[in-house]
């Protein structure tokens, strides 16, 4: 413990990406959802980041990993906040448990 | 107990806790305040990393993009009823379940890695991550770029074959304009017909 | 046949015999006349409205009202047959006259020249041509009254003998008998022609009312039926000619129920009365009852002697008079014996002495005529030694030239087989209930068919087949004719209508004719069976006449003094009445006492059945009796009914002709030489010459018989013709004395009104009402069969609609049962098959779809999960994978 080794940067990926899905998993807005996605998101970064950083073979694919994740997610956001809005026009509402039509 | 230390603690207690926050808080806007700590957080975790880059990125793109855009969703949808929803406690009890489940999966996993070859060693800088973005790569001795990998030059753990990484980069802005086309389509304004279509 | 139509003259000359053929096609060709024309005339009255021709001709068939045509046809024909028959039988009395000793002549030519033949005397080829030429002269002659043709021969037959069995047969024969009967019958059936067409007068018109029947609207009302009625009477013509006429028992048979069909069509005439159709259904079964009888006779004879021709059985049957070598002593008898043990395969059978009852067989003699029948006995009139008699070699079936036996009981049966036929046919005792029924047809066909013809047929039948009749059967049939002449004679005593008095009578007299043939008068009984058959034909006309005139009034006791009102009808009848009554000089009194005579000779003979003496001679005062009651109630005294005597009137030249013309028969057909000799008579003279030799052999031999060729004849001390011929006079005498007792009485009792019939009727009513239902006779019928067919009928029918029909238901029922199942098994099991699966997919298509929650945070939630279970198993397994 007295060095910060990877597993600690690994674990708090972990913490973010749990936080991420039961994020997911629990939040009634829409928007809760898409923040649940960016937790998620971010916990895989930090995750290549660390092993980036603690391994000299994997240094710069890790960085570019990264680049491409954020620039990705970004562009993710995008589209589901478009969804998100049209479901909003359609539906007047954002909450997804009135998105149950297709319930079987 | 060096800096590293402090610093890495201060940060993970901060992004950690803020995610939880984000989880916890039932009121959509805090949640997306709280969002915003947390990736900010993890920027700075990036910064050290030794990943400046990666961190300054997070920084503009992230923050400073994607989570406005949550920020701005967040405010379109934020009607009366909208801004508070709450779920059940049975809910609850099964959504933190099924996380602190998954926690313990990751954790055991992560905590079996062999971490005795991990040392830490010195980020790139950004000219490496243009140069590799460009498809630039780096040969030693440093002769002229002809693109051509060479064999008979003695090989070290610092020089390396850099990998190319232009098509994804193409591909991930072609991808970014298709996004914006799409998302623009999606959300474009339409005539209500009357409530759910 | 072609002879026939390039010379009839010569045809005729040489077959003289065709003259009785053509003479009984005559009525058949009338009956196809008027039934084919009747048939024309109902197809023409159904299209007469479409076309103007159909029209036309059917005016021309006589039209709506119809005509006498038929009448006209029927008459011509019957009288045309009569015509012929006279021509015969005048060619067969005096021009071919002594038939049997020009027959003698020939026959012992030939046995010469044969003799010759064999000796090797004279020329041969002279010897043989004079041979072919005497066979030639005999086959003639016998072509001359006879003539027969196969008509259907069933299979080759058990033997190699071509004559033998299998072979039916169209045949005629004529003898005196046969002649005499043709011209008796087509004399009679002229008379009574001419009395129809008169008589049924009111059938000409185009509706007739029948009175009789009660339909809803009053009485029936109905198409005259003119021409229906000569034509049956022509078709009834005809099978009796044919009857008469036939030669083998084969075309009897055919004939007889020809004739028991004509009976049924015409004593139903007025069918739609039900007493009418009820008496035609008891005619016609209560015959049929003994035509079972006649078919076992039949079958029984020709399993064993293998032909129905009447010359073949009684060659066969009973042993010949003389072969070869001479008379034969069992000549003219039946040669019984005892079959002895077979020895090297050959039955032999030792002939017994014939006065003794032995003998369990009898012997049937080869077919084959010129044989020598040495073995069976000796020859001439010597006595006999029995130990000597010889035993004759015996087959089953016997080939050409060998003797047949059968065994003896079965003889008697045959005979009385046949007999019985004969009782139903002329009503004896116990199938006589059908006649008195039988006299709902019209007056007419009483007097033809139940009075001269029909019933006459079966005494006819038993005289032709006698010599086929044991001792025993002719002792039943004595029997039974003395029984059913005297309970006929007493239920005619109290009978009222007048007809049921003239049918009883007809069943005494045939009663009095089987007697006589039971008691070997031959002669006699056929003798009586003519001059009856004219008188009985008399009274039924008369009592026709009588009817005609009181407008079909038929109960006695509502005429009465109808005397001054139908003088001719009155005396005609009276002639008949005294003609059967046996009144001197009167044909019915030289039967009568022939008949008498013969029982009395036979009582004589064997006291010990003196009934059948005794029997005849009461009966025929009660015969006189109550004849003259008839004659009384109808024509003397006062009269009872006014309405009846008021319009009562003498009948027509249509009518009263024919009643003039028998009763003239009826006093004079039996005169001979002597009228008031009673044993002398041209008619009995002509009958004779056709007795059967088995009569003398029988019965012993009297002065007129012919010369007697065999060998033993009865002494006279057995004889019973030689008594009735010797000591005859008794028994007319005492015959006349009854008959005079009778008319005293009937007069008594009738005309004079000394005595009261009603007192009579209070002081015996058992007695009267006994003989009043005719002795029970329809009651105990009625009991025993009718009753019980009836019972067994409803168990027929029981068992029809329950067993038979219920197991046809109960079949229905179980495929319906079955279907059932099957229907429910194939929608339980098979459709609930399909429909569990086709369940089952839904319900799991139903569970899986509540998977499909729609709820975003559960799918998420389902997706960690998942992924978190994958790692593991992966890991897991991986790691059991490396580790193992």
């Amino acid at each position: 413990m007295s060095e910060i080794g990877l597993t600690h940067y690994l674990l708090l990926g972990a913490v973010l990406f749990v936080c991420g899905a039961v994020c997911m998993a629990t939040k009634r807005n829409a928007i809760g959802i898409l923040m649940g996605v960016e937790l998620v998101l971010n916990g895989s970064t930090i995750n290549f980041v660390a092993f980036a950083h603690f391994n000299e073979t994997f240094e710069m694919e890790g960085q570019v990993f990264a680049l491409f994740v954020i620039v990705l997610a970004a562009a993710e956001a995008a589209v589901a906040l478009a969804i998100v809005l049209n479901f909003y026009n359609n539906h007047a509402s954002v909450d997804v448990d009135t998105a149950e039509e297709l319930k079987g | 107990m060096n800096l590293t230390t402090i610093l890495f603690y201060a940060l993970a207690i901060l992004t950690g806790a803020c995610a939880v926050a984000v989880v916890v808080s039932q009121n959509i806007v805090r949640a997306a305040a709280w969002l915003l700590f947390a990736l900010a957080g993890t920027a700075g975790t990036f910064f050290l990393l030794n990943a400046d880059f990666v961190g300054a990125t997070q920084l503009l793109v992230y923050v400073g993009g994607t989570l406005v855009l949550v920020v701005f969703g967040v405010m379109l949808t934020a009607q009366g009823p909208f801004i508070k929803m709450r779920i059940g406690a049975a809910d609850w009890a099964i959504a933190a379940f099924v996380g602190l489940l998954l926690y313990a999966v990751l954790a055991v996993s992560l905590l079996q890695i062999n971490v005795a070859g991990a040392k830490p060693g010195p980020m790139s800088n950004s000219e490496n991550i243009g140069q590799a973005l460009l498809g630039v790569r780096e040969t030693v001795p440093q002769t002229e770029i002809t693109g051509v990998p060479t064999h008979d030059a003695p090989r070290s753990a610092v020089y390396r074959t850099r990998m190319s990484y232009l098509l994804p980069f193409e591909i991930v802005s072609v991808h970014l304009l298709v996004v914006l086309i799409g998302a623009a389509y999606l959300a474009r304004a339409k005539r209500r017909r009357g409530g759910a279509s | 046949m072609s002879e026939f139509f390039a010379d009839p003259y010569q045809f005729y000359a040489a077959h003289p015999g065709w003259l009785f053929v053509t003479a009984t096609l005559l009525p058949l060709l009338s009956f196809v006349l008027i039934f084919l024309a009747s048939g024309a005339w109902a197809l023409l009255r159904r299209y007469r409205d479409d076309h103007p021709a159909a029209e036309r001709m059917y005016y021309l068939f006589g039209g709506d009202v119809g005509g006498r045509g038929a009448a006209y046809v029927a008459t011509g024909a019957i009288g045309l047959a009569f015509l012929l028959s006279l021509a015969g039988f005048l060619v067969f009395t005096f021009v071919d006259g002594d038939q049997e000793a020009a027959r003698d002549r020939h026959e012992s030519a030939i046995k010469e020249l044969r003799e010759k033949l064999v000796a090797g005397k004279g020329d041969r080829k002279e010897v043989e041509q004079d041979l072919r030429e005497q066979e030639g002269a005999l086959a003639a002659q016998d072509a001359r009254w006879a003539g027969r043709s196969d008509w259907l021969r069933i299979f080759p037959g058990i033997t190699n003998d071509p004559r033998r069995g299998t072979v039916l047969q169209l045949g005629f024969r004529i003898d005196s008998l046969a002649a005499l009967m043709f011209m008796m019958v087509t004399f009679i059936a002229t008379l009574i022609h001419i009395f129809s067409i008169g008589y049924m007068g009111e059938e000409l018109e185009e509706t007739v009312e029948d009175h009789h029947v009660h339909g809803e609207h009053g009485p029936l009302r109905r198409r005259g039926r003119f021409g229906r009625f000569f034509m049956y009477l022509s078709l009834f013509c005809f099978s009796m000619l044919n009857l008469v006429m036939a030669d083998n028992l084969f075309l009897v048979f055919v004939s007889w129920e020809l004739v028991g069909i004509c009976s049924y069509l015409l004593v139903g005439f007025y069918f739609e009365r039900q007493s009418a159709s009820n008496a035609a259904n008891k005619a016609f079964i209560v015959n049929r009852v003994g035509d079972a009888g006649f078919i076992i006779g039949l079958l029984i004879l020709w399993t064993y002697v293998g032909t129905f021709n009447f010359e073949d059985l009684f060659r066969q049957v009973r042993c010949p008079v003389r072969d070869t070598q001479g008379g034969l002593v069992l000549g003219g008898q039946f040669v019984r014996g005892d079959l002895e043990p077979k020895e090297n395969g050959a039955q032999t059978l030792r002939v017994t002495a014939p006065d003794d009852a032995a003998g369990a067989s009898a012997l049937l003699f080869p077919r084959d005529p010129s044989g020598d029948f040495h073995g069976v006995g000796p020859h001439g009139l010597e006595a006999i030694n029995w130990d000597q008699v010889g035993t004759v070699e015996v087959h089953a079936s016997p080939e050409k030239g060998q003797f047949g036996v059968m065994p003896y009981w079965m003889l008697v049966v045959a005979g009385l087989g046949i007999f019985l036929g004969c009782v139903g046919k002329s009503a004896q005792f116990p199938l006589h209930v059908w006649l008195p029924d039988a006299m709902e047809g019209p007056t007419p066909v009483s007097a033809l068919i139940h009075a001269a013809t029909m019933v006459a047929a079966g005494v006819y039948l038993v005289a032709r087949v006698y010599p086929l009749f044991t001792p025993e059967a002719l002792l039943v049939i004595a029997y039974i004719g003395g029984i059913t002449l005297f309970v006929a004679a007493s239920v005619a005593v109290v009978m009222t209508d007048i007809k049921k008095v003239l049918a009883y009578s007809t069943v005494s007299q045939l009663g009095y004719l089987m007697l006589a043939l039971g008691v070997g008068g031959w002669t006699a009984g056929l003798f009586h069976l003519m001059t009856h058959a004219f008188f009985k034909a008399l009274l039924f006309l008369c009592s026709g006449a009588v009817i005609y005139g009181c407008h079909h009034e038929q109960d006695m006791l509502k005429m009465g003094g109808l005397f001054p009102k139908m003088k001719i009808t009155a005396l005609t009848m009276l002639a008949g009445v005294l003609a059967i009554s046996g009144v001197p000089t009167f044909s019915g009194w030289y039967s009568k006492d022939a008949i008498l005579a013969q029982a009395f000779g036979y009582v004589y003979v064997h006291p010990g059945h003196v009934l059948l003496f005794l029997l005849p001679l009461v009966t025929a005062g009660i015969t006189t009796f109550y004849m003259f009651r008839m004659w009384f109630l109808t024509f003397a005294g006062r009269p009872r009914d006014a309405h009846v005597y008021e319009h009562a009137h003498e009948p027509p030249w249509l009518l009263t002709i024919p009643l003039i013309v028998l009763a003239v028969c009826s006093v004079c057909v039996a005169w001979g030489r002597q009228p008031l000799n009673p044993e002398e008579s041209f008619l009995a003279e002509k009958i004779g010459e056709s007795q059967p030799a088995s009569v003398i052999a029988d019965f012993g031999r009297v002065e007129n018989d012919p010369l007697w060729k065999g060998g033993r004849l009865k002494d006279e001390a057995h004889s019973e013709r030689y008594y009735a011929q010797d000591m005859g006079w008794l028994a007319g005498d005492l015959a006349l004395g009854l008959t005079i007792l009778g008319v005293v009485f009937a007069s008594l009792l009738y005309y004079y009104r000394v005595l009261d019939p009603a007192e009579s009727q209070q002081q015996f009513p058992a007695v009267h009402a006994f003989l009043t239902h005719k002795w029970y006779f329809d009651e105990m019928y009625s009991a025993i069969i009718v009753r019980p067919s009836l019972v067994v009928a409803h168990w027929f029918k029981w068992f029809d609609l329950h067993v038979i029909d219920g197991a046809i238901h109960s079949v229905a029922y179980t495929a319906v049962w079955v279907a059932k199942w099957d229907g429910r098994f194939d929608n339980g099991v098979v459709d609930g098959l399909v429909n569990v699966v086709g369940r089952s997919v839904s319900g799991v298509g139903g569970s899986l779809r509540r998977v499909q929650t729609g709820s975003l945070r559960g799918y998420v939630l389902f997706l960690v999960l998942a992924a978190v279970g994958v790692f593991l198993l992966l890991t897991w397994w991986v790691t059991l994978v490396l580790a193992g």
